[in-house]
């Protein structure tokens, strides 16, 4: 009867719910990058504390760590296509913990406790495309089948995933030992389509930062759990422009999880995966402020690295080991971003200049942030040595 | 200036009557506009909020089996890469008992782009994702939780069921009665576990439907704004009505205090007071009276509003499901509009008095001759004005002739006006031939020759109210027959559609195994299975060529047994009842009115109809009555709809045979299919149901109606009460002369009764003439139905009793008052003037 | 033919009862002519009005034609009137919705003593001929009141009250009017009580009586 048939369209009118729901609420639109950094700077209140004395185990710690504030799982890469012109990616699936271990709620259907957050990007001379994903999760889901939860990481064999982005183990390949992964990300339709699906392969052994995988980020001792795999060897195709190109390159994936990365009064930071041509690999971050054990608001900068050798061999650089400058900037975004810098490492030898050839690699995401390939090339003779990413935040 | 308009406003301190009727009139037509206007602004302010929410509106998938959706489903269409959100949706029911719709969004996945920067800070997001989590409701659910305003923010009621909603977050933009939270709160309040309600998407997201479900785009959805356009249409035209009916006591109050004083202002002019300073002193005086009258009247139109708001917003929700907040939210503009309105309407019922003032011509004597000429020139105006509104509805009615049927609902309108002002145009010109006809009739009869006479005289004070009852009680007749046969063809219609005394409605997979297991029940005469599902209309194929459309429609399956082919209303077949229902159990369609209306569609017309998988050019056998339906639908046999568009199955009805016992059968049912108590109902509580609606939507139409004749009434009343006096004097010395008080009491009252009957018996072609433009014009352009012109003798009689009984209660104070009057006051009176 | 006998009338006002009228007593016979003179609010309109049936005294007798008006019920006053009396207005008070010649024949219409020949003859003595179609106010103040002598004298009263009669007009107009109106009464053997503050208008009439605050000054007849 019509009584049913309109209480329907009653329903339906009313269900068609956009967040204009957030538009009229209440708070006021302030959200800087670095509060917007998913609370980077929070203090630890309930959630674990990495520190020196915490240890890594594999395959269990490729896995999420839901007792721990924030993580990531963050994969670069510098890529060609088949003739030979530069093409540069970025995936990352973000994690952030909604609350203290202790106050989850119940495991009901759609109850969350993890929030995920997955930014992809293809860019290729003046184009830059990214695109983002948002979802939950519930930490005691049971997640060994993909349909219980929208997002989630599982250690072996591999799987992280936020809807149809993935990063998983090689099914045509032994993956026990997390050698062997595939990637695949799509965004848009027709015309505006982008992504890719590759196949990643390590070349050489996982690299742990710091002190055994701690890695310190400021004066006062606080820090993350840090580890790499910056000898992947990648093939696939990538989509750009609804364009499909086949590509091959060097990887780079950051795995990092922490409660308090950051000093309260560090305002962003300037970070360097290099691979250098005699396959050597460097990883340098400069964290703005918070340098010294002082109250002072600013403080100074706080450096830290590591040194790489083609065997996998990593050397921790101290904050005295390393000299970072920026040289030039850009104006991108409406922001002013340096966009050439020196980097010297002295116990490496290392004297080098770092440019990133095409400024525009800003990501337009909910938190945005600066993200793209460098150059690197001797300082002095100006000789190239080799390639890398670099993410600069708090800009 | 002062001293001027003082001396002018004077005269009301001697005549308060005058005054009261002024403002009476203003005050009565500005509440009655006023009033209407804040339904209209308040439901435009909530379709623009459930529009604003639309402003992206949401494609939507639903299983194609239409079993309910689950979590896993939702997961497996993310991990295929398809943008889609879960979206849970319920009744929660307040302590108060009242229900309000319960919306769980995901809100990280309901708008992909920008869900983290809307949300402005982390924060927020995490209170509204995180326990205890957050209600969001418009101000308008408020009341219905019984919780204040002030302390709304943070307050946490609880339900019926002992539940308590997540702390409340007022979010005025959302639509009224809907309350919004995190889909996992909403699980929790819903006990959903792991079934949503509805998988939605951005338009046009998908391209097209994943296999297994059907994809509804949402252009298939009309905004509720468009929908209702012709509900607001037609309150506005009542509005209207009052509000032109309000004016006409305002002109009449005003024309007499003008004629009163033009010995005054005569002086004025005497003494030196420039024509224009008394124009602009009579300007003020009416903006000073407009602004009083026009504040009084807002602020009751928006008390009226108030109190016919619940009526109005549940017509609104049932007929078109169109949410309608029950606070009302007045813009600015709203009061600013009023006002204008008011002051508007009445500067023009006074620009005649204005005109007249600054053409004053200071010597002017011979008041009552120059009056008589002014009075019959006035008539002569009448009647060409009279005759031009009549050309206008005939050249209105005859452009409509050539239109499509369903188009034109502002002519249909404009038609009717031009009527009505026509017919109280003519009003007072018919009035004074009768009287001099009757005059001259009455030569022999001295008494009533002398009321025919005196009834002239009066004439020219009484026109604007006779001509407001005209217009009030033709209205009162159209609309209550229209509305009368309204109700006979619904209840009729609705007989012959429920044939079955008993519907299920269940899970549609459940269907199968029910149809089993009735088909061995001895009791069980014919099953009765309904299906549907959505379609667009992707062509018409008529005589005059094809036409190509998009238009979405609805699709329904009927089991054309035995039970209801026989009683199944059909308006239009190609050649017989039996061979519409053979040619639809194979498979030609039967098309609603509203369908042939809006497409212009007859039988024996093809449609290409297509729906995700299937496409299919089938012919019109018959078309139907669909009251109530806001939607084109497409009717065909329930197993040639499941074989062409695989429609899942929406109801079955149960025609048992005679001896079977309702009840047991009813609770068979339940328990062996453990069933819930609302998946059976009776026919009788469907009839119910669908009466209470149908009288709910027109108790405003009949409360303005009344209103519009009270109005009217008390036009009447205040129009005799102001030349009460005027007509004692002239009582007087007929008294004088030896005709006793009795007689001309009952004289009096005679002359006004006879006045009424004259305009009641006018009203009551003219109310026919409004019904017909209500049932085969307006209604079939606002609703796509046609009624059948229903007359009712006895509501006509009891309209001419009315218009008498108006009248003579209007004249029965004035003439108790001449009655008791002392002889002496009369007199004195008399010497007075 | 009219007599009054020790009438009292006392109104009430705001300022306290009102003693309008004192012990009067007056008598007039058929055919007589009496016109009885005194300052405004000497009582004397009061006085009229009883002796119409219009008002009725607080104490004493008024014999009209050998009936007494005041224990009449209302219609059987308002029959004595239409069929007995004739009445003249200071305001004419000509019906407005009727015309010359309908004015002129209402009472006698209503009295069912409604003759054409009588209502042609007054209409010519009134000269008011050639203007029966025209409405009351259509004509000038002689006319009218020339007028609304025709109507009270068209049903042949045996009494005719008028009350200032030529107060409205100027003096020329006024004799004329007087002087028609005395010839008709003349003609038509009927008495005449005439109010007035004019001894003009007095003059004429047989008998003439004052009124001083509510009391006749000259002794009863």
């Amino acid at each position: 009867m019509s009584v049913r048939r309109l209480r329907n369209l009653l329903l339906v009118l009313i269900a068609t719910v956009t967040l204009i729901l957030y538009g009229c609420s209440d708070e006021d639109p302030t959200s800087t990058s670095s509060a917007g950094f998913a609370g980077l700077g929070q203090d630890v209140d309930g959630f674990q504390d990495a520190g020196s004395n915490s240890s890594l185990t594999f395959p269990a710690d490729h896995s999420a760590h839901p007792d721990y504030r924030i993580e990531w799982w963050y994969l670069t890469a510098n890529l060609e296509d088949e003739s030979g012109e530069p093409l540069g990616l970025q995936w990352t699936l973000f994690r952030q913990a909604l609350m203290a271990p202790s106050k989850r709620p119940e495991p009901t259907p759609w109850a969350a406790d993890q929030l995920w957050m997955a930014h992809m990007a293809l860019s290729q001379g003046e184009q830059h495309q990214v695109a983002e994903r948002f979802g939950r999760s519930h930490s005691q889901a049971q997640l060994n089948t993909t349909q219980n939860s929208q997002a989630g990481v599982v250690a072996n064999p591999f799987h992280a995933w936020l809807d149809d982005w993935q990063l998983k183990a090689n099914d045509e390949a032994d993956n026990r030992d997390f050698d062997n992964l595939t990637l695949t990300a799509y965004s848009g339709e027709g015309d505006t389509r982008f992504g890719y699906s590759l196949t990643l392969t390590a070349e050489g052994p996982l690299v742990l930062h710091g002190n055994g995988g701690f890695s310190q980020k400021a004066a006062n001792g606080q820090g993350s759990m840090y580890y790499s795999q910056p000898f992947w060897q990648i093939e696939g195709d990538v989509t750009l422009n609804g364009e499909t190109k086949t590509v091959s390159g060097r990887g780079w994936l950051d795995r990092e999880w922490s409660s308090q990365l950051l000093d309260a009064r560090q305002s962003g930071w300037d970070w360097f995966s290099i691979h250098l041509e005699d396959g050597h690999k460097l990883m340098a971050f400069r964290l703005r402020g918070g340098g010294d054990d002082t109250d002072q608001a600013q403080g100074a900068d706080y450096r830290s690295g590591t040194w790489i050798t083609p065997e996998g061999q990593a050397t921790s650089l101290a904050n005295s080991d390393i000299t970072l400058t920026p040289q030039a900037t850009s104006a991108v975004a409406g922001r002013d971003v340096p966009t050439r810098w020196r980097l010297e490492v002295p116990s490496a030898g290392l004297d080098m200049t770092i440019e990133a050839p095409h400024a525009n690699r800003w990501m337009t995401t909910s938190v945005p942030y600066w993200e793209g390939e460098v150059v690197v090339t001797d300082h002095a003779s100006g000789e190239p040595l080799g390639e890398g990413y670099l993410e600069m935040t708090g800009y | 200036m002062t001293r001027v308009l003082s001396t002018l406003l004077s005269h009301y301190r001697r005549h308060p009557g005058q005054l009261v009727m002024l403002l009476l009139g203003l005050w009565v037509a500005s509440a009655l506009w006023s009033g209407i206007q804040a339904i209209n602004a308040t439901a435009r302010d909530s379709y623009a909020r459930a529009d604003a929410l639309f402003d992206t509106q949401l494609d939507q998938l639903e299983r194609r089996d239409g079993a309910p959706l689950t979590r896993g489903e939702y997961y497996a269409l993310r991990q295929a890469g398809l943008p889609v959100s879960p979206m849970l949706e319920g009744e929660v029911v307040t302590q108060a008992g009242t229900r309000l719709t319960l919306i769980g969004i995901d809100p990280l996945t309901l708008s992909s782009d920008n869900a983290m920067a809307q949300a402005n800070t982390s924060a927020s997001l995490s209170d509204f994702l995180t326990p205890p989590w957050q209600t969001r409701a418009a101000p308008d659910a408020l009341a219905a939780l019984g919780v204040a305003r002030e302390n709304a923010s943070g307050a946490t009621p609880t339900l019926a069921d002992g539940n308590t909603l997540p702390p409340l977050v007022l979010a005025p933009a959302l639509p009224p009665d809907t309350l919004i939270m995190d889909i996992s709160a909403a699980a929790r309040l819903l006990e959903s576990g792991d079934e949503i309600t509805r998988i939605v998407a951005a338009p046009w997201a998908l391209a097209e439907a994943p296999s297994g479900f059907i994809l509804t785009r949402a252009t298939t959805l009309a905004s509720p704004g468009q929908l209702t356009e012709s509900f607001h249409l037609n309150l506005t035209a009542l509005g209207l009505l009052a509000w032109v009916v309000g004016l006409f006591i305002v002109q009449a109050a005003l024309g007499l205090a003008l004629e009163q004083r033009l010995g005054m202002l005569r002086t004025l002019r005497v003494l030196g007071v420039s024509g224009r300073s008394l124009v602009v002193a009579l300007c003020l005086e009416l903006i000073l009276l407009g602004l009083i009258g026009a504040l009084a009247g807002i602020a009751s139109g928006v008390w009226l509003a108030r109190v016919l708001l619940p009526d109005v917003a549940a017509t609104l929700g049932s007929l078109y499901g169109a949410g309608v907040g029950q606070e009302l939210n007045l813009p600015w503009h709203y009061w600013v509009g009023g006002l204008a309105v008011s002051l508007g309407g009445l500067l023009l019922a006074g620009s005649g008095v204005l005109w007249r003032a600054a053409r004053l011509n200071m010597l002017e004597l011979g008041q009552m001759q120059a009056w008589r000429g002014g009075y019959r020139r006035q008539l002569t105006l009448m009647s060409i004005s009279g005759a031009l509104a009549l050309s206008v509805a005939l050249a209105l009615y005859g452009w409509l002739r050539f239109q499509p049927p369903g188009d034109g609902l502002v002519a249909g309108f404009g038609l009717i006006a031009a009527l009505l002002l026509a017919s109280a145009l003519w009003l007072p010109p018919f009035l004074a031939l009768v009287l001099k006809v009757l005059t001259h009739l009455a030569q022999r009869r001295p008494l009533i020759h002398w009321a025919m006479a005196d009834m002239q005289l009066q004439l020219p004070r009484l026109s604007l109210a006779m001509m407001a009852l005209l217009i009030a009680l033709a209205t009162n007749l159209g609309v209550g027959s229209m509305v009368g046969g309204f109700r006979l063809t619904f209840l009729d219609w609705l007989d012959q559609r429920l044939v079955a005394p008993l519907y299920l409605n269940a899970p549609s997979e459940q269907y199968a195994d029910i149809d089993v297991w009735l088909a061995d029940r001895p009791e069980v005469f014919e099953r009765l299975l309904t299906r549907r599902s959505d379609a667009t209309l992707q062509a018409t194929i008529t005589p005059d060529g094809s036409r190509a459309l998009g238009t979405p429609i609805e699709l329904y399956g009927i089991t054309p047994g035995e039970s209801l082919t026989p009683h199944w209303p059909l308006l239009a077949i190609q050649q017989d009842r039996s061979s519409a229902w053979a040619a639809f159990s194979d498979g030609a369609i039967f098309v609603n009115e509203q369908l042939a209306t809006a497409e212009n569609l007859a039988p024996g017309d093809r449609l290409t109809l297509s729906a995700p998988g299937a496409n299919e050019t089938l012919t019109i056998a018959a078309i139907y009555p669909d009251y109530g339906n806001p939607r084109g639908q497409v009717l065909m046999a329930s197993p040639q709809l499941a074989a062409r568009f695989n429609a899942p199955p929406s109801s079955m009805g149960l025609v048992l045979n005679d001896n079977a016992n309702v009840d047991a059968m009813r609770a068979a049912l339940r328990e062996r299919f453990d069933l819930g108590s609302d998946a059976l109902s009776d026919q009788a509580e469907i009839k119910r149901i669908a009466t209470e609606i149908f009288e709910r939507t027109f108790t405003i139409t009949r409360a303005l109606n009344v209103l519009t004749l009270a109005v009217a009434a008390l036009a009447l009343f205040a129009s005799l009460l102001a030349q009460a006096r005027n007509r004692r004097q002239q009582l007087a010395p007929l008294w004088a002369l030896g005709v006793p008080r009795a007689q001309l009491a009952q004289l009096n009252l005679a002359q006004l009764g006879g006045a009424a009957l004259v305009t009641g018996l006018l009203a009551v072609p003219l109310g026919i003439a409004i019904t017909w433009g209500l049932v085969a014009i307006i209604n079939v352009a606002a609703f796509g139905w046609r009624l059948p012109l229903y007359l009712f003798p006895w509501e006509m009689a009891i309209t001419l009793a009315t218009a008498v009984g108006v009248a003579l209660l209007a004249a029965a104070l004035p003439t108790l008052r001449f009655w008791r009057a002392s002889p002496r006051a009369l007199l004195a009176e008399e010497a007075n003037q | 033919m009219l007599e009054l006998h020790q009438v009292h009338k006392t109104y009430a006002t705001p300022q306290g009862p009102l003693k309008v009228l004192e012990d009067v007593s007056l008598r007039l016979a058929a055919g007589q002519s009496l016109a009885l003179m005194g300052e405004s609010g000497s009582g004397k309109s009061t006085l009229l009005h009883l002796a119409a049936g219009i008002d009725l005294p607080d104490q004493g007798a008024i014999t009209l034609e050998d009936q007494n008006v005041a224990s009449l019920a209302e219609p059987a006053r308002a029959k004595l009137r239409r069929e007995q009396l004739g009445l003249v207005f200071q305001q004419f008070h000509l019906v407005p919705s009727l015309t010359v010649i309908d004015n002129l024949r209402l009472q006698a219409r209503l009295a069912k003593r409604d003759d054409a020949d009588w209502s042609g003859y007054l209409i010519e003595r009134l000269g008011l001929t050639g203007m029966e179609k025209r409405y009351p106010e259509q004509l000038s103040g002689g006319q009218q009141q020339r007028l609304a002598i025709g109507r009270a004298l068209a049903p042949r009263p045996s009494l005719l009250l008028a009350d200032e009669p030529t107060g409205n007009l100027d003096e020329t107009t006024a004799g004329k009017v007087l002087e028609l109106l005395l010839s008709l009464v003349r003609e038509t053997h009927c008495a005449l009580l005439v109010v007035t503050h004019s001894p003009q208008v007095a003059a004429p009439l047989d008998r003439c009586l004052r009124l001083s605050h509510g009391r006749l000054l000259d002794a009863a007849p």
